[in-house]
């Protein structure tokens, strides 16, 4: 078993809103990562990924609130770090971030290279404005992107490059943990293959030694990350290896979506997650029992009440349901 | 490069097509309304005479003078050929002055006034809106109505309110003019003061009439930054709050710029009018002095020097905004 | 459309600026029913009567009094009857004969009454000029008769020529004002021309706020109307349209007021024809923003499908793409209105406003006030009302507008 790189225990984090109401996004999720790893996230709109990956930054800022749990990068625990510490020490250096709208996420009027000065003196105040520039160029190169970018605002580049450059911006100081949110939901496939070419040599360079890839497109992940989990309103409902995921899921709501794929082959793309009738519960008042029940063929009455807790089985699996696996197994064989 | 000079190329012809079309409304407006301007002034000059061949007389001798017995092209070349070579007319009311030698003196007037105070009052709005948009809370709450009724407070109003409190009760400004009716103008110490002290008033109005609008705009765009998905994405990356709001404080900045040079025609406008108030030696109060004596080559005049004088601000601000927003840039290489 | 109404109805901004409008324009439409009359009759003779109740001297002396012994009405009387000039005089004499006042207020009336018995001298006014001596006695003697007189005597000429005594007043007699058949409460006083400044201000304000709507309505369907076309049509008619709407922001609508304005004869240039002026000259902003949503609009789904059942296109423009620019529109029309007010005001201070002589407008009210300086000789009740009322009916309107911005544009939220 490697190194953990990152490690999130019982994680709780809400939102609160306008009319000053709790949404519970993140309510006790756990998993790790460990080096050289990549672990995907997948789930619909609304189960709460995105605020998960917003979660383990570890910086808050309304209207997003820290409740409890553990956040622990290479050993060292940020959760209970002051906000101007995380932000001085982790943010960038030890985990960084490629937000779900890259297309904007650059500062339009400001030149790329600009910015990279700013990131870097963020935490390094008396870095060399030369330095900075020999090391981005260096970067640049070696992550197949031309140097010219640099000197470009970020109105001046093209959808796919300004993705690219996202990701080398954000990677820029070699961070142990990246986490991607939905990084090529927005391009065409040319850029996408491009982006994930991009994500696996960040890995295999060395320049990220972990990296979290969040999505709503499950074939993507299978050829992407090597372990997948499943989110649903705010909890992880299944976690195995991404084949285990796409050819054996066990959790009626994984299994609900792996139904539409049959091979998930590389390029296969715009299959979304929505082919189970019906909405996920209301974050503000989630229900007793399994959250999954409201929408679930196979459910009890039992299933509405108490708590229903991971279960852990084989090698590192995990499921949230009351059901046993030989009965979940032949529920579904019997369809 | 490249980019520059097409978007510059454009702002030249729009300024020049812009400019003949503001030429030609003002030389065909006057002309296409069913009054007669010279009937009305030598009505005005015979008085009461009833002598008929004399009213005959002066009405004809005026029409040749404005050159409005020839046909209406023959007046517009006239009228082209005279304004090139600055020649605005007679004015009817203080004739034989000049209209170009009425209004060259007092144009420096509203220039000096009206510039800078448009711009500190842009500025100052500029900073209390974005305070407000980042503050927020408390703040907020009173800078945002506070700027709303004075923003309604329109530039004459808040000009008789200043003259009335300062020079009127407190006495500690002068009441009307530029400078001491009893100086002649020179580079001297005691007249560059009295210049001064005369400046207060009407700059001060004119700034806090601007102020309300430029921080409310400013506001709503500076809120419209902050929530911009780059935001989010440099604090995840480390960097301090007070270097991002540096960003937004920019991008929000830029659109205000357009803002301005689409606004200031209606600024200079009120603050014209603000002029008269404290009969302030600037166009405005040439232009009322025109109005009240049915003066048109002197109204004519003055809008068109407002009219020149606004489209040269626009065309400025074009080009300056051309070279600090590189969307500008980005937009025209597309 | 209900959640709108009720989201609306929500907004505090909305909701002050709707309430503030309506009880402006309720006054406007209101008083002049209640209590109709000529807004411009001129009431009185002199100018700018400052604010207070009139009560007619002629018909007071012959109502009942009563007998009051207020304590402090002989001092209240004698500080009145004393001006501020006097008593600059009295602090002169006093100084001129090396008296020591570093500590007298001029408006302490008893200290200043006691000092003057006390040092007065009609006989000995050294190192005073002739004129001071005179002035100074004549002061001395109406400061004496103030005292002293303790009845008016009211003398009517009958019919032999001789006068004969009508009744008497004293000093401790009081008529209710009820009482006195002809008394008459001026709120805001009369102005330059002594007109009844309170009831030429609501007239004004309804004219005003007539002529706002009219520009309003004019610069708004001309605007709505160019923005629908070009939007939509797109092509040439776009830019035509949009070029001479550049042209006409760039060209200030300001200048076009005056120089139309000053163009129009004076007979002719009533509160409604000055209202279409201004309408004129301030659509192209409207039909700027117009343009702008309706070529989002455009290539929607719903546009798309009604195009492919074959609809006009007017019906298309009416029923799938004016439903979505309405709230714009209204916005723009509220914006209209306000500075449609505004304009009527500033083109009136430069003696461009409609010529009337029935009904007063707000800019007319200014420049009146502004011509015979109420401004510098303090009769604030002449232009502040009419700034006031201005600012107002501008903040309002625009106060309703950001509530309705902030409901459209839920970013815009605090």
């Amino acid at each position: 078993m490697g190194k953990k790189m990152l490690e999130v225990k019982n994680l709780k984090t809400k939102y609160v809103t306008r009319f000053h109401e709790d949404v519970y996004a993140v309510d006790g999720v756990s998993f790790s990562i460990e080096e050289g790893k990549s672990l995907g996230i997948a789930g619909e709109s609304g189960c709460g990924k995105s605020t998960l990956a917003l979660s383990m930054m570890g910086y808050y800022f309304p209207p997003l609130h820290y409740m409890s749990g553990d956040i622990i990068i290479d050993g060292a625990n940020i959760s209970g770090m002051k906000p101007d510490d995380v932000r001085k020490t982790i943010l960038g250096t030890e985990i960084a971030y490629i937000p779900q709208a890259a297309m904007n996420a650059l500062n339009p009027t400001q030149k790329i290279i600009r910015f990279l000065e700013d990131v870097i003196r963020a935490h390094d105040p008396k870095a060399d404005k030369k330095e900075i520039r020999e090391r981005a160029q260096a970067r640049f190169a070696e992550l197949g992107l031309p140097k010219e970018v640099l000197e470009k605002h970020a109105v001046e580049l093209s959808g796919g490059m300004k993705q690219r450059t996202v990701i080398a911006v954000s990677t820029i100081l070699s961070p142990k943990v990246l986490i991607a949110d939905e990084p090529s939901s927005a391009l065409d496939v040319t850029s996408q293959k491009m982006v994930i070419k991009m994500m696996r040599e960040l890995m295999e360079k060395g320049y990220i030694k972990s990296m979290l890839f969040i999505t709503h497109e499950l074939p993507l992940l299978y050829n992407v990350t090597d372990d997948i989990m499943v989110m649903y309103a705010g909890q992880i409902v299944e976690r195995g290896s991404a084949k285990e995921m796409v050819f054996d899921p066990v959790h009626p709501y994984s299994h609900g979506l792996m139904g539409s794929i049959l091979v998930p082959e590389e390029g296969t793309r715009g299959h979304k997650l929505a082919a189970i009738p019906g909405t996920p519960p209301n974050l503000k008042k989630p229900p007793d029992g399994c959250r999954f029940a409201e929408r679930c063929k196979y459910a009890r009455p039992e299933c509405r009440f108490g708590m229903v807790l991971e279960k852990e089985f084989g090698e590192g699996r995990m499921y949230r349901c009351l059901m046993g696996l030989d009965e979940l197994k032949e529920v579904y064989d019997n369809e | 490069m490249k980019g520059y000079k097409k978007y510059f190329g454009k702002k030249i012809i729009w300024f020049l097509i812009t400019l003949v079309f503001a030429v030609l409304l003002n030389f065909i407006l006057p002309r296409l309304m069913p009054a007669n301007p010279v009937a009305t002034i030598t009505g005005k000059l015979v008085g009461g005479s009833t002598d008929a061949a004399i009213v005959q007389q002066t009405y004809e001798q005026y029409m040749k003078e404005f050159g409005l017995d020839k046909s209406m092209p023959e007046q517009f070349l006239i009228y082209v050929k005279n304004l090139l070579r600055g020649d605005l007319g007679v004015s009817f009311s203080q004739y034989p002055k000049r209209v170009s030698e009425i209004i060259s003196s007092s144009v420096g007037w509203t220039i000096a006034l009206q510039l800078p105070a448009i711009l500190v009052g842009w500025i100052i709005g500029n900073v209390l809106g974005a305070l407000a948009a980042y503050i927020k809370k408390g703040f907020d709450k009173v800078l945002l109505p506070v700027s709303l009724f004075m923003s309604n407070i329109p530039a004459f109003a808040m000009a008789v309110i200043l003259l009335v409190v300062f020079a009127v009760n407190l006495k500690v400004a002068p009441l009307a003019g530029g400078y001491n009716y009893d100086m002649i103008p020179n580079l001297s110490w005691p007249f560059i003061w009295s210049v001064i002290t005369h400046y207060q008033l009407p700059f001060w109005s004119i700034v806090l009439v601007s102020i309300g609008g430029q921080a409310i705009g400013m506001r709503s765009m500076s809120i419209y930054e902050l929530n911009a998905d780059y935001v989010k994405y440099a604090r995840f990356l480390g960097i301090k709050d007070r270097k991002i709001v540096g960003y937004v404080f920019r991008n929000a900045m830029l659109p205000q710029v357009t803002g301005l040079a689409m606004s200031i025609g209606t600024m200079m406008g009120g603050a014209l009018v603000a002029e008269t108030i404290f009969s302030y030696p600037g166009l405005g109060t040439t232009l009322m002095k025109g109005v009240t004596s049915a003066d048109y080559p002197l109204i004519s005049g003055s809008t068109l020097v407002t009219t020149l004088m606004v489209l040269v601000i626009t065309f400025v601000l074009d080009i300056i905004y051309g070279f600090i927003d590189p969307r500008v840039k980005a937009a025209t290489i597309e | 459309m209900k959640n709108l109404l009720r989201d609306i109805r929500r907004s505090p901004r909305f909701m002050t600026g709707f309430l503030i409008f309506l009880f402006i324009l309720l006054v406007s439409i209101l008083y002049p029913l209640l209590s109709p009359g000529d807004p411009l009759a001129m009431i009185g003779r002199g100018t700018f009567a400052a604010p207070g109740t009139y009560v007619s001297l002629y018909d007071a002396t012959s109502a009942k009094t009563e007998t009051l012994l207020l304590p402090d009405a002989d001092d209240k009387r004698l500080a009145a009857a004393m001006s501020d000039a006097d008593r600059a005089a009295m602090i002169n004499y006093f100084t001129l004969s090396g008296v020591a006042i570093d500590d007298l207020d001029p408006q302490d009336t008893d200290r200043m009454i006691e000092l003057w018995q006390e040092i007065f001298d009609e006989n000995n006014m050294p190192k005073m000029t002739n004129a001071q001596r005179r002035d100074f006695r004549n002061l001395d003697k109406r400061l004496k008769e103030l005292q002293a007189s303790d009845t008016l005597y009211v003398m009517d000429m009958g019919e032999d020529g001789e006068y004969e005594q009508r009744g008497s007043v004293s000093k401790t007699d009081y008529v209710n004002a009820s009482a006195v058949a002809n008394a008459k409460t001026l709120l805001l006083g009369t102005d330059n021309f002594g007109r009844d400044t309170l009831r030429e201000l609501i007239y004004a304000t309804g004219t005003s706020l007539l002529v706002g709507l009219v520009a309003g309505i004019v610069a708004t369907l001309i605007g709505l109307s160019l923005g629908l076309l070009a939007g939509y049509m797109g092509g040439i008619a776009d830019d035509v349209i949009m070029f001479v709407t550049n042209l006409f922001t760039v060209i200030p609508g300001f200048v076009l007021l005056i120089l139309i304005s000053s163009s129009v004869s004076q007979d002719m240039r009533g509160p409604s024809l000055v209202a279409v002026i201004i309408g004129l000259t301030s659509w192209p902003w409207t039909t700027r923003s117009v343009r702008a949503q309706v070529v989002s609009l455009r290539n929607r789904d719903h546009v798309n499908l009604s195009k492919l059942s074959g609809h006009s296109m007017l019906r298309i423009v009416l029923s799938d793409i004016l439903p979505y620019v309405a709230s714009y529109v209204v916005m723009a029309f509220i914006l209209q209105v306000s500075s449609g007010i505004l304009a009527e005001a500033q083109l009136s201070m430069l003696g461009l406003g409609p010529k009337t002589t029935t009904t007063p407008t707000l800019g007319l009210m200014m420049n009146w006030a502004m011509l015979y300086s109420a401004h510098t000789n303090g009769s604030w009740w002449a232009y502040f009302p009419v700034i006031l009322t201005i600012t107002l009916i501008s903040f309002s309107l625009n106060l309703m507008n950001t509530g309705l911005d902030q409901v459209f544009n839920p970013t815009l939220r605090d």
